[in-house]
């Protein structure tokens, strides 16, 4: 276990390490100035200039690459350029907002989508079951702002429900929270439904064909029993493998709900980030968000693991 | 018979049982074909994909308006005239969503395909060859899952600048990782298999048993990723367009008309968003349908 | 219906009277049991034996009324214990299941749910009978102990996964006794286990049934467990029981072709290769579904006239019990036993592949793993060298090593009529490439199935025969007549073909060339005895017109006898014994063979008797000090065996075996009484 736990953890640690040289790449894939090529054509050439010392990217570009590993590794990503301050300081705020914003939509989401698969499975090829796994496609082939934008009128301008801006005032109440971040959180829960509950379906088919199943089946159990204590321990493990992929991609799909909803989290902090070329923000957002990821991946697998043991630790699959 | 020069008679050969293979694997694949056109949820997709397909094709001679340059009145509702109304510049929505199918319909399929091209390459060798390589490719494709694509397409258009070509690569290098790792997972259960192990026994070489013995066992995957991608290429690229870093203005692409107008939506005009956001939806699904159309076929074949 | 007269005035614990069952295909119903009418006696064990698709495990689950949503009975009833299981409420069919009969499956690993601990699911079975927690617990743990599972703690704390298959379905039969049942269902019970587990799974049902009167219902498609388990046997074909008796009336005298057929395609009584050929089918099954107002069998059928193809023949009393579903059951001697030939094989002199101190050693997690260890072995020109030994003894690893697919351990070597060849088959001679083959045990994955037989076939000629052209073309058509494959067959894709066609192709493949030396994995474990026989027969052809070696993998000690001129015995990664076949089997043996031969179950109802194996086959990682074979050995001399190695002693002229005890020692038998694991 634990030796599983350092192996999963280095394998983060390298992943890490990649994942900012991917970034470091793609800052300077392209050969010629950076801040030429941010800045655009008509930047005046002391502008361009101050903007390459600002990123450092006057240095050389070894120097530029090492550095940004030790920042990786010492957690200090250097200073926003919109706001002069560290970058940690913008981001951590609005990480909050955006973290609180999916929480709610995945407290909504996930009984929900995993009694719908339940439901579904149980019924296999009838109709109701039909109808769930074409919602479920539907639900999540749409873009997250698409389904934003279309609550935002029909609700909030249509039918008074919920608020047009997200932001929440402060000292509002819990519950008062609520009516602000409703709106936002359901047009995450729409495009999540689907995958979950998809692959909840298909777990607990597979796990309602299985071997051990007709053994519980052909004890004299009743059909309530089977489920509970047989099939559905075996049938969650791809449920929660979605579920915590979702929690790292949710970032990409949050940046649209939040522009629909101008809601001050991370998604909106990357938008003025690219507005004003503030890489340093961007570079740093998306190593966080690689983070949550990966400790939400790894969360899972343990969890997996604890449900059944037979998804053996020690190798690292 | 001994007249014939050897290497030209046994091109003959292999050309005339490469026939009878080619005969028997296109009856195959027109049963497959066959079922997935029978598929409700294919005629829905598919019926809904052509209509766009049209309209980005014959887009000039359908919209009724000018869609860049028309000036009518400013955000007036639904009319005979116009019958999605009219934006905030006073542009007939109606055209401009009839030609905001090109740009997408355009960008999607290429860097699906291109993404799908290059994944089946990486994933074929990291399946196969296994080893070194494998682990050192696993591991840059693992940092790469590990963001979501809008994210980092985010990311790369900032500071590559916007362009169809960009986006384009930049969809395709997103999701090439993606797709290597569904068919290194293929290729890695078809290795297990004793043709393989048959084919070594022969002596055959590697690129031989790579791409004749095991890449046919593994198109159907392959396919199946393939119509995914493209649902996910429309999906990524509405989106990044919705952010900004879509096609370059002034192309009238759906994201960006949503972009533009969803602001207004808070004074009562909705109609300018929602019928773009519509046609983002429609193709999606659309495309969704198909490909799960096409999956349920395959898999169960 | 006039059945089987019942033998006393009980209440049979199983009866099933003219049981009709269809599955619903798109619609349409498929008759799968086209009246299946037998009982079971309080107590007694009755036999069904078929071929797949013969129906008899359908007729199994039906009995625990355990059927696919799209199973419709059609007609007939099934009793058990004089009560209706098909009229049966939800809340009685519960009850049922928990206190009347229970089952116990294939696949033991399968059947156990892997996310819960033994102790929970076995308790389960208590808790359900209104048992306490701790109540549960505490029969829990006399219920393994019923089954001879000596540490019943240890184990109730596992997980499935940590447990071997044998060991497992001790604790499935445990879980199925746990409601004292009147009827136990086994399905296939011991299929997939190793012979000597699969002997103390018997033994522990036999032991059983003498402590509980069970009535027991055993299905399985080997004959021999038939024969050694069960009282009365009923043999099923096409969804009909065509013949039921005592065992050894139906075994020793059976009264229907088609159980005719079926024993005589079974290599049985020591029958050998150079005896004859085997007996086989002609035809195939007919197709699920199919309406056949007529006598099952008749297409296949030697006697079958127009009689038979128009009436369901009646049931024909043969003498007390049996009974036969023919219309000729009169002319049944007309059916000849398979006559003696006297093939000559002809084994060449010279040794044409020779194996010098092959040691293979895998690396596991940074273990060295010894998979094969020093082997030194020579193949005649046509001869067949049989391989045998339980799962995990080493004998793929052997045969992958012989063909290159793995590289030996530096030291070793392979040699082809007297030259050295390389360690990887990639990098051998096309001579070399071309002279190793191999028929591999499961065809499904041995063809590649998006390619056609036709495209398989040439591309192995081109490559192995290096021919081209229209003569390789002519040469995939000569192939495939010899293999008695058609035109038709040569366009269709694998999985078009039926599971003996494909192994045909697989053959035809491995002789495109002219293979000096053929490895043949278990290449008919997958098929059915008719089947088997005729692969069987074109094996032996093939070797006796081509004078190619075999290096035979099997399980099957009959099939073994029947085809090989010597047999190796593996243990570990090591030969134990090395014999022509008849100094193996006519002893004296090294001590894991005769353990092994004991163990396999006769259908001729001339049993060796039983020596036990205790315990399980060690880790190869963590071989056991001295001889490998001491931990298990049952003559075994501690303060030798455990200490030091043996040497290869010659028992007899060409007869070897690694044990420190002589012939002598080896003649003199030993007595055993059961024991627990």
């Amino acid at each position: 276990m634990r030796r599983y736990l350092l192996k999963r953890l280095g394998a983060i640690i390298i992943t890490l390490w990649m994942l900012a040289t991917i970034v470091f790449m793609l800052v300077n894939v392209l050969p010629g100035d950076v801040g030429r090529r941010v800045l655009g054509p008509t930047a005046k050439l002391e502008d361009v200039r101050a903007y390459n010392a600002k990123l450092g990217t006057d240095k050389p570009l070894i120097e530029q690459y090492f550095r940004s590993i030790k920042n990786l590794f010492t957690f200090d990503f250097g200073d926003s350029f919109q706001s002069g301050g560290p970058v940690m300081d913008l981001i951590l705020p609005s990480l909050g907002r955006s973290a609180k914003l999916a929480l709610l939509a995945f407290i909504i989401t996930i009984p929900i989508s995993i009694a719908a698969g339940i439901f579904a499975a149980r019924r296999q090829d009838k109709l109701a079951d039909r109808v769930v796994v074409n919602a479920g496609l539907a639900s999540s082939s749409v873009p997250e702002f698409v389904t934003a934008s279309v609550l935002l009128a029909v609700f909030a301008v249509n039918w008074k429900v919920g608020k047009v801006y997200a932001n929440v005032p402060s000292g509002t109440s819990l519950f008062g929270q609520l009516e602000y971040l409703l709106l936002p959180a359901m047009a995450m829960v729409i495009s999540y439904f689907g995958y979950i509950a998809r692959m909840t379906r298909a777990g607990v088919i597979t796990a309602l064909h299985a071997d051990y199943t007709r053994t519980a089946t052909l004890k004299g159990l009743d059909s309530g029993q089977v489920m509970r204590k047989h099939v559905l321990r075996n049938a969650l493990a791809p449920t929660i493998t979605v579920i915590s992929v979702q929690i790292g991609y949710l970032f990409g799909g949050i940046i649209g709900v939040e522009k629909v909803f101008n809601y001050a989290g991370l998604g909106t902090l990357m938008l003025n980030a690219v507005g004003k070329k503030d890489i340093p923000v961007l570079q740093t957002t998306v190593l966080i968000v690689g983070m949550i990821y990966m400790v939400s991946t790894l969360l899972a697998d343990l969890l997996i693991a604890f449900l059944n043991p037979r998804v053996r630790l020690d190798g690292g699959s | 018979m001994s007249e014939i020069d050897p290497a030209l008679n046994s091109g003959n050969a292999a050309s005339s049982s490469a026939a009878a293979g080619a005969n028997e694997r296109k009856l195959a694949r027109k049963e497959t074909w066959r079922l997935i056109r029978r598929r409700p949820s294919f005629i829905i997709g598919m019926t809904i994909a052509l209509i766009w397909v049209v309209c980005a094709l014959f887009g000039n001679l359908l919209a009724p308006f000018d869609p860049l340059n028309f000036r009518g009145d400013l955000n007036s509702s639904p009319t005979w005239s116009h019958p999605f109304g009219t934006d905030k510049g006073g542009r007939d929505v109606l055209s401009r969503v009839i030609a905001g199918a090109r740009d997408v319909l355009k960008i999607a399929p290429i860097a699906a395909i291109l993404g799908v091209i290059g994944g089946v390459i990486l994933g074929m060798f990291m399946g196969y060859l296994r080893g070194w390589f494998d682990s050192v490719a696993s591991r840059i494709v693992e940092s790469f899952l590990s963001l979501p694509v809008v994210l980092l397409g985010l990311l790369a258009v900032t500071t590559l600048g916007n362009s169809n070509v960009v986006v384009i690569g930049v969809v395709a290098t997103l999701f090439t990782p993606v797709v290597a790792r569904t068919v290194r997972s293929a290729v890695l259960a078809e290795s297990e298999l004793d043709y393989v192990e048959s084919a070594k026994l022969r002596g055959e070489s590697t690129p031989f048993i790579m791409f004749r013995e095991i890449l046919p066992n593994v198109s159907g995957p392959i396919v199946v990723e393939l119509t995914v991608r493209i649902g996910y290429a429309v999906f990524t690229v509405a989106t990044l367009s919705f952010l900004g870093a879509g096609p370059p203005p002034p192309s009238p692409d759906w994201g960006s008309q949503v972009s533009d107008n969803y602001n207004s939506i808070v004074s009562g005009y909705w109609w300018s968003t929602f019928f773009p956001a519509m046609a983002i939806a429609s193709l999606v699904i659309a495309v969704n349908l198909i490909a799960d159309a096409v999956q349920s076929v395959v898999e169960s074949s | 219906m006039s059945d089987s007269p019942q033998t006393s005035g009980t209440v049979p614990a199983l009866a099933i009277e003219d049981l009709q069952l269809a599955y619903t295909v798109r619609g349409v119903p498929r008759g799968v049991l086209r009246g299946v009418t037998f009982h079971v006696e309080p107590g007694e064990a009755y036999g069904l034996v078929g071929e797949s698709g013969c129906g008899k495990s359908t007729t199994a689950y039906a009995a625990m009324r355990y059927m696919p949503s799209n199973a419709v009975i059609q007609g007939g009833r099934v009793l058990a214990d004089g009560q209706d299981v098909t009229a049966m409420s939800t809340q009685e069919l519960q009850e049922f299941r928990m206190t009347k009969a229970s089952m116990v499956y294939q696949d033991p690993v399968q059947a156990m749910n892997p996310a819960l601990r033994i102790g929970v699911q076995v308790a389960e079975c208590f808790r359900i009978l209104g048992q306490s927690k701790i109540e549960a617990k505490d029969s829990a743990r006399q219920a393994l102990r019923r089954v001879k599972i000596a540490d019943p703690e240890r184990v109730l704390d596992r997980y499935p996964h940590e447990l071997s298959g044998g060991m497992l379905q001790r604790v499935v039969i445990a879980m199925a006794l746990a409601g004292d049942p009147k009827l136990l269902v086994l399905d296939e019970p011991t299929t997939g286990l190793d012979a000597t587990v699969e002997a103390e799974v018997l033994d522990l049902v036999r032991d059983l049934r003498s402590e509980t009167h069970a009535a027991i219902l055993l299905i399985a498609h080997n004959l021999g467990v038939i024969r050694t388990m069960c009282d009365r046997v009923g043999v099923m074909y096409a969804g009909r029981v065509v013949e039921e008796g005592t065992v050894q009336e139906v075994f020793d005298n059976p009264s229907h072709p088609y159980t005719m057929g079926l024993l005589n395609s079974i290599p049985r009584h020591g029958v050998r290769k150079t005896d004859r050929s085997l007996f086989t089918i002609p035809g195939n099954l007919p197709l699920i579904g199919t309406d056949l107002p007529t006598c099952v069998y008749v297409d296949r059928c030697p006697l079958a006239d127009d009689i038979c193809r128009n009436e369901v023949p009646p049931i024909v009393d043969r003498s007390d019990g049996h009974w036969t579903r023919c219309h000729h059951a009169d002319k049944i001697d007309q059916i000849k036993p398979p006559e003696h030939e006297n093939n000559d094989f002809d084994i060449g002199t010279d040794t044409i592949v020779k194996l010098a101190a092959v040691s293979k050693t895998f690396r596991q997690r940074g273990n060295d793993v010894p998979a094969l260890v020093s082997i030194d072995l020579g193949f005649k020109e046509g001869e067949t060298l049989g391989l045998v030994g339980e799962s995990g003894s080493g004998k793929s690893t052997l045969a992958k090593t012989l063909l290159g697919i793995h590289e030996p351990d530096q030291g070793g070597s392979i040699h082809l009529d007297g030259r050295l060849v390389k360690d990887k088959a990639t990098d051998r001679r096309v001579e070399s490439i071309r002279a190793f083959q191999m028929v591999f045990q499961n065809a499904d994955s041995a063809l590649n199935r998006m390619w056609t037989v036709r495209r398989i076939l040439h591309r192995s000629v081109t490559k192995l025969a290096g021919i081209h052209g229209a003569e390789a073309d002519k040469k995939v058509n000569d192939l495939a007549e010899a293999m008695r494959l058609s035109q038709r067959h040569l366009e269709m894709k694998p999985r078009q073909l039926s599971g003996g066609l494909k192994q045909r192709v697989a053959i035809a493949r491995a002789f495109a060339g002219d293979p000096r030396i053929v490895v043949c994995d278990e290449p008919t474990s997958a098929l059915d005895v008719s089947v088997q026989a005729a692969i069987l027969n074109l094996l032996a052809n093939l070797q006796n017109d081509e004078r190619t070696s075999y290096l035979f993998i099997t399980h099957d000690i009959g099939v073994v006898r029947y085809l090989s001129d010597r047999i190796a015995v593996m243990y570990l990664g090591r030969i134990m014994e090395l014999g022509t076949t008849d100094q193996i089997f006519a002893g004296p043996n090294h001590p894991y063979t005769e353990a092994l031969l004991s163990a396999v179950p006769s259908i001729d109802g001339d049993a060796r008797p039983r020596i036990p194996l205790t315990g399980e086959i060690p880790s190869p990682a963590n071989p056991p000090s001295g001889c490998v074979f001491h931990t298990r050995c049952h003559r075994v001399i501690m303060g030798l065996c455990d200490i030091t190695d043996p040497d290869t002693i010659e028992l007899a002229d060409g007869h070897t075996s690694k044990c420190h005890l002589t012939a002598e020692q080896l003649s003199v038998p030993v007595t055993f009484t059961s024991a627990t694991v």
